[in-house]
């Protein structure tokens, strides 16, 4: 069996973020990094090569230049090889963009079962799994906990609203998990030397026969109008309790009409 | 006399093709070790200096104080003896053998005699103390648990055996007249009037008996001592020899390969980075391992054993040799698949793991404090080793406490244990009444005299933002120009390098020091131990040369210049705790007692365990990144220590150690077990106290809520 | 008016709160019309028609046990198709994405996940959006295709229509089969009911993270929750150490909630945690440490150990109730 794991390289979490001039994520200067929640997925393509379930596993990413120090992370945590779906025409591209480029890449690594993050630590909006899986008419199982593959099939543990649930899928299939999954490894000095050697492909938009006017900012479905700052939230009181401070609290909810 | 003589040869040639076996297996096993680390042999002044004051004038056993003198006394004994074993030989050949030039002097009898007696002192006092002190008795508290106890005592025995043969020999020699001295060895001359009432013909029997008696026995002796801990007879030299100068503290050596540093850019195929097997070590390890005479004096000081935990610097070196030796004949082998199944198994049993040569347990057991290495008599350089395993744990296996992937992913991404990051590294500086100068990759200005490194404590911590607020305002009071780097600041790598984690280490150290160097920077303050000691010692491995100064040092110059005036009086009893990274590893010992000894009022005390022989807060080595779920808790070890002498104020002039001991006195309070006036402090804030005017604020001492460690 | 195709869950005809907010937020766009899964009883078409709906699309699962958010995604798609509607708004949430994401794709259109706004524009729906933890909001529109919009729930107050509606109910099958290749739920294990209101959906949250020590401590959260009637949340620290269900985690990784109140004991108020629960209209925070960050975002904080001040506060609360 074959994994293919997507990831996103996203700014540090505790790097400034800002918007630039054209209302995208700036991500000029700002340090980054394989997102947090992606190593979750990577992990779980490990240990399922590790129990010997999956014999291959490649990363695919989409980002700038600097998104293969993403997939390096990635490959010195384990796995073969890598894709890094790299062009100048993608800059501003929006999740519908992306997952068809994705999809286009997926088609060509030809994995059985293909594995995400629960979302990205930047934009967060949790869509790209089930947008990937949709294009490339793949079942879907979104935020699983715990993940078994066996006879062709895909079985997750996960938490819903309001019950825990056991599906099951056929492979092929997309599956994200999340944070619960299992602790992500700490790559060794052994695995960055050796992810150092391991394969990285590159390709751009003419390789995947992808059109530039359906990516980019110019080819996306949706468009920024405006972005500003919240609104800073009024400055609170903060008091030191001192024996009278379920009083005082009380009657801060009381005086808001929150009793 | 041919008798005498071909019994004597014979039994020598035996013991020394015995011995010398075991001596040639050691040296080759020594050979096949790893090179050392260049510079072992550079500083010929400070090693011969060591030799005279560690291996002849027996400085560090004197430390304490009856058994120092008691192994002096068998030290010189064994120098002097050594004289009456040439003796002895050239009596083989002639029965009235005596020493040239001076062999016949009255006093040279006299000084055999009374050293054999100091010797026999010696191993009385021993035995003593090993009755006394036996971990029978003691337990875990005994300095001798976990030594080779048989063999401890068989070695008394024959020491005390060496002692009476020679008496008897000498004894009768005199009632042969083949004596060389005419006087004044006293206790052969009494031992003669014993035995003379035996007659001339005994006495004849006597001496040649005794003669190989005696020779035999130092004979045996020799062969026991190859076979034991007693090889330190031989080895201490020359691990005093080539020991890290002025000792195996401070700086840690950067990662060697095959006796290079490595590139960690581009690691060579056959770099072996820290140490997977016993092989891995270097020459000079394995001399440490031979040379170790489980005296046990490193494990009495260790803070991991005094709280239970399974590591001793002892038992450890003691593993790693008795698993070198056992090794040994496979790692020699030409042949790998002759070496019998004994040696092959050792040879293929982990060094680190729970079935291997050292216990997890034990390895991420040790604070770093250097208390073994202060104390070893013959310089072994246990926490070095630990850090080399923890090296190949970390940086080959990726294997540590789960709980430090918090730290070691905090400072990968964020730049500091807390993971907070640039952006709040100037917090602290929030409602400070007078500006703080931000260099933000600007170049030092000309009028800055400091350059203040906060550190990610001093920075980020509750605490220790509490001392970085009263440095910052002394030093503005003192009219001292300062600057910090700011956001460009990142922590030093100290717990990285500490945990194993060379690679993370050099990556911070290379980044800061860039820093350093291109905003100009030649003298540093800093207010965290650890920080102070990473600057100073091992940056200028990384071509980061700067004079660093720890806060107390600089406030002690200030006050003693008359820059700050401590007026107000603080009206308490101060115990100061030397943190092991300014005191043990840096000889910072006085700056921090003369400050609180400057402020009126104050009353100073010191707790049982002081200066060179410091108790650890338990924070060092990364360990304040890590559960202490093994035995009791160090930092209220320690804080226990420090209340005994009942202070108002504990003191001490590290964050890591505030905190610790901080917790540890919130706690006993929460328990009713200390004074709710009891607090815990960095000296600083107590000058600061005291430098402010009576009328102004009074500054309150840090309180002593009890804080997560964890980031 | 143009019609706005609204998912509407409901628990036996009982409209969920989240769903009335969507229709809230419909009537601003144009004529909202409900797509629900099953048969719409005749009270439940009522409740749509008080909430301005004029049309409730029912669709009729192939079978019951299909793979509910399949479903849903191919009814949207025809639906959407059919009356071409100036946006289809649908819960923020695990499945409403899945759903939403499914859509867009069938629709080759754009998609805006967890709005906090959507007001009508000549252009087209504009949706505004909180992101990065709450501290910036983007203003967005799609520009192709039908634009899919999901909501957070609790951004708007939902209040019924001014004038209430009959609306017409039309039963939608497939007019494609659900594919074959898709998951299948096997077991599932319903969450003991708590009693308390559901935590994304609440008024009132109060949440406790590693500061209240234990699980016993825990109780204390759980006490306050009762006493006020909210839900109880909890950071990602506490669900870790297991004092208390993983599904009640805010955060990143957990649920996002905006209640009227939101009380947090014991919560440092990390990035990841803020990034759950900045959106609260009011934040009351009970913490040791006076440099936890959450006291940068509370309306009131107070300083002090929450073993003290919540039992001293749920007394005082009940004293005040009489």
């Amino acid at each position: 069996m074959k994994i293919a794991v997507l990831i996103k390289y996203v700014p540090e979490a505790t790097a400034s973020w800002r918007f630039a001039d054209d209302r995208a994520l700036d991500r000029d200067g700002v340090e980054g990094r394989l997102s947090e929640l992606d190593e979750y997925a990577v992990e779980q393509a490990i240990r399922l090569a590790e129990a010997g379930a999956a014999t291959e596993i490649s990363y695919l990413t989409m980002g700038p230049p600097r998104a293969v120090d993403a997939l390096r992370k990635a490959l010195a945590m384990g796995g073969d090889r890598a894709v890094h779906v790299v062009d100048d025409a993608l800059h501003g591209t929006d999740a519908a963009g992306t997952a068809a480029v994705l999809a286009a890449a997926l088609r060509r690594i030809e994995a059985d079962l293909i594995i995400c993050g629960m979302a990205s630590t930047d934009a967060e909006m949790s869509v790209l799994p089930v947008m990937v899986a949709e294009r490339l008419q793949l079942p879907a199982v979104v935020n699983a906990a715990v993940l078994k593959v066996a006879d062709g099939s895909l079985t997750v543990e996960r938490d819903t609203e309001d019950a825990t649930e056991e599906v099951v899928a056929p492979l092929p299939a997309l599956v994200s998990v999340t944070d619960r999954s299992g602790e992500a490894r700490y790559p060794s000095f052994k695995g960055i030397v050796a992810a150092k050697r391991k394969p990285v492909t590159t390709w751009s938009l003419a390789d995947l026969e992808i059109p530039a006017d359906r990516v980019g900012a110019g080819g996306a479905a949706t468009e920024v109008l405006a972005v500003r700052p919240s609104p800073p939230r009024e400055a609170g009181t903060v008091i030191t309790d001192e024996g009278d401070a379920a009083a005082r609290l009380a009657d801060f909810l009381a005086a808001n009409k929150l009793l | 006399m041919a008798l005498r003589l071909i019994l004597g040869l014979l039994m020598t040639a035996v013991a020394f093709t015995v011995a010398g076996r075991r001596l040639f297996m050691l040296y080759r096993l020594g050979r096949a070790a790893q090179p050392a680390d260049p510079g072992r042999t550079r500083g010929g002044a400070a090693r011969l200096r060591a030799e005279l004051t560690e291996v002849l004038g027996q400085r560090k056993l004197l430390a304490w104080t009856v058994p120092g003198v008691a192994h002096a006394l068998a030290f010189w004994g064994f120098l002097v003896l050594a004289l009456t074993i040439v003796e002895g030989y050239g009596a083989l050949f002639q029965r009235d053998f005596h020493l040239p030039l001076i062999g016949t002097e009255p006093w040279l009898g006299f000084l055999e005699d009374l050293f054999v007696l100091a010797t026999l002192v010696s191993v009385l006092i021993f035995a003593g103390i090993r009755v006394r002190h036996s971990p029978a008795r003691e337990g875990r508290r005994s300095r001798f648990f976990g030594s080779h106890l048989d063999a401890a005592w068989l070695v008394l025995f024959m020491i005390f055996n060496v002692v009476w043969s020679l008496l008897l020999y000498r004894g009768a020699q005199i009632n042969t007249g083949n004596f060389p001295f005419p006087g004044g060895a006293f206790a052969s001359e009494a031992v003669a009037r014993l035995i003379r009432p035996l007659g001339a013909g005994a006495n004849d029997v006597i001496e040649t008996a005794g003669l190989l008696l005696a020779l035999g026995i130092v004979l045996l002796f020799l062969v026991l001592v190859v076979h034991s801990k007693h090889l330190h007879i031989f080895t201490a030299v020359g691990n005093v020899a080539f020991g890290r100068r002025p000792r195996a503290l401070g700086a840690l050596l950067p990662v060697y390969s095959a006796g290079r540093p490595v590139d960690f850019e581009d690691p060579g195929e056959d770099d072996t980075i820290g140490r997977a097997s016993i092989e891995d070590f270097t020459w000079k390890g394995m001399l440490d391992f031979a040379t170790c005479t489980e005296c046990g004096r490193c494990q009495s000081q260790c803070p991991a054993w005094n709280t239970g935990k399974p590591l001793s610097p002892k038992t450890l070196i003691m593993g790693l040799r008795d698993h070198a030796l056992a090794a040994a004949p496979y790692l020699l082998a030409g042949d790998k698949s002759r070496v019998d199944a004994l040696a092959t198994a050792a040879a293929q049993t982990p060094l680190v793991g729970v079935d291997g040569v050292v216990h997890p347990d034990v390895l991420w057991s040790c604070t770093t404090c250097g208390a073994c290495v202060e104390q070893c008599p013959v310089d072994i350089e246990h926490v070095d080793h630990i850090v080399d395993m923890r090296r190949y744990q970390v940086l080959m296996e990726s294997s540590f406490p789960p709980e430090a992937g918090v730290l070691l992913r905090n400072l990968e991404h964020a730049g500091d244990p807390w993971g907070r990051g640039a952006g709040a590294r100037t917090e602290w500086t929030d409602g400070l009444d007078f500006p703080v100068r931000t260099l933000d990759g600007e170049r030092l200005p000309d009028d800055v005299e400091y350059l203040f490194w906060v550190g990610c404590a001093g920075a980020f911590d509750d605490r220790a933002q509490r001392t970085t607020r009263a440095v910052a305002e002394l030093l503005h009071t003192a009219g001292v120009s300062f600057a910090v780097l700011g956001g460009d600041e990142t922590c030093t790598g100290d717990p990285a390098r500490r945990i194993g984690h060379e690679v993370l280490f050099q990556q911070l150290a290379a980044q800061n020091v860039e820093t350093l160097n291109n905003a100009g920077v030649r003298r540093i303050v800093a207010t965290c131990a650890h920080c102070f000691n990473t600057l100073a010692n091992e940056y200028p491995q990384l071509g980061g040369a700067y004079e660093v100064l720890h806060h107390t040092q600089l406030l002690s110059r200030l006050v003693a210049d008359g820059r700050l005036v401590p007026v107000t009086p603080v009206d308490a009893t101060i115990t100061y705790h030397d943190p092991c990274y300014l005191g043990r590893h840096n000889r910072v010992f006085t700056p921090p007692r003369e400050l609180l000894g400057s402020v009126p009022g104050a009353r100073l005390t010191e707790p049982a365990r002081t200066r060179e022989t410091s108790f650890c807060c338990g924070a060092g080595g990364a360990r304040m990144w890590m559960d202490e779920t093994i035995g009791t808790r160090i930092n209220e070890t320690r804080t226990d220590e420090l209340l005994a002498g009942r202070p108002d104020i504990v003191a001490a002039a590290c964050p890591y150690c505030v905190d610790m001991l901080g917790d540890g006195v919130a706690l006993r309070r929460q328990q009713d077990r200390v004074d709710e006036h009891v607090v815990v402090t960095d000296v600083a804030e107590v000058l600061l106290r005291s430098v402010r005017e009576p009328a102004g604020p009074a500054a309150p001492l840090t309180a002593n809520e009890p804080r997560k460690a964890q980031p | 008016m143009s019609t706005v195709l609204v998912l509407v869950h409901h628990d036996d005809g009982v409209i969920r709160k989240s769903s009335l907010e969507l229709l809230t937020l419909a009537r601003r766009l144009g004529d909202p019309a409900a797509v629900v899964h099953g048969d719409a009883g005749d009270a439940l078409a009522e409740a749509l028609g008080r909430h301005g709906v004029t049309t409730v699309y029912a669709i009729a699962p192939p079978d019951p046990e299909s793979y509910r958010p399949a479903v849903e995604a191919l009814a949207l798609a025809q639906l959407a198709a059919r009356t071409a509607p100036v946006a289809v708004l649908i819960t923020s949430g695990p499945s409403g994405t899945e759903v939403a994401a499914r859509l867009a794709v069938r629709l080759d259109g754009g998609i805006i996940t967890d709005a906090v706004q959507v007001r009508a524009e000549a252009g087209g729906p504009v949706a505004t959006q909180s992101v990065f933890a709450g501290a910036w909001l983007v203003e967005g529109r799609v520009r192709r295709g039908t634009p899919v919009i999901t909501v957070r729930p609790n951004a708007v107050t939902p209040e019924p229509a001014a004038e209430p509606v009959t609306p017409q109910v039309e039963r939608v099958e497939l007019a494609e089969p659900v594919p074959a290749a898709v998951p299948r739920v096997v077991a599932r294990r319903a969450k003991a009911a708590t009693g308390r209101p559901e935590l994304t959906e609440a008024t009132v949250v109060v949440a406790g993270g590693r500061g209240v020590g234990s699980a016993e401590g825990f109780a204390l959260i759980e006490r306050l929750a009762d006493e006020l009637g909210a839900a109880v949340g909890a950071s990602r620290a506490a669900t870790d150490l297991t004092w208390c269900p993983h599904e009640l985690q805010i955060g990143q990784t957990g649920k996002t909630v905006a209640p009227q109140l939101y009380l947090a004991g014991g919560i440092s108020g990390a990035i990841q945690h803020r990034a759950g629960m900045q959106g609260s209209r009011t934040i009351v925070a009970i913490n040791k440490d006076p440099k936890a960050p959450i006291f940068q975002i509370a309306d009131f904080g107070v300083v002090g150990d929450v073993h003290t001040v919540l039992p001293a506060l749920i007394d005082e609360i009940a004293k005040r109730r009489g």
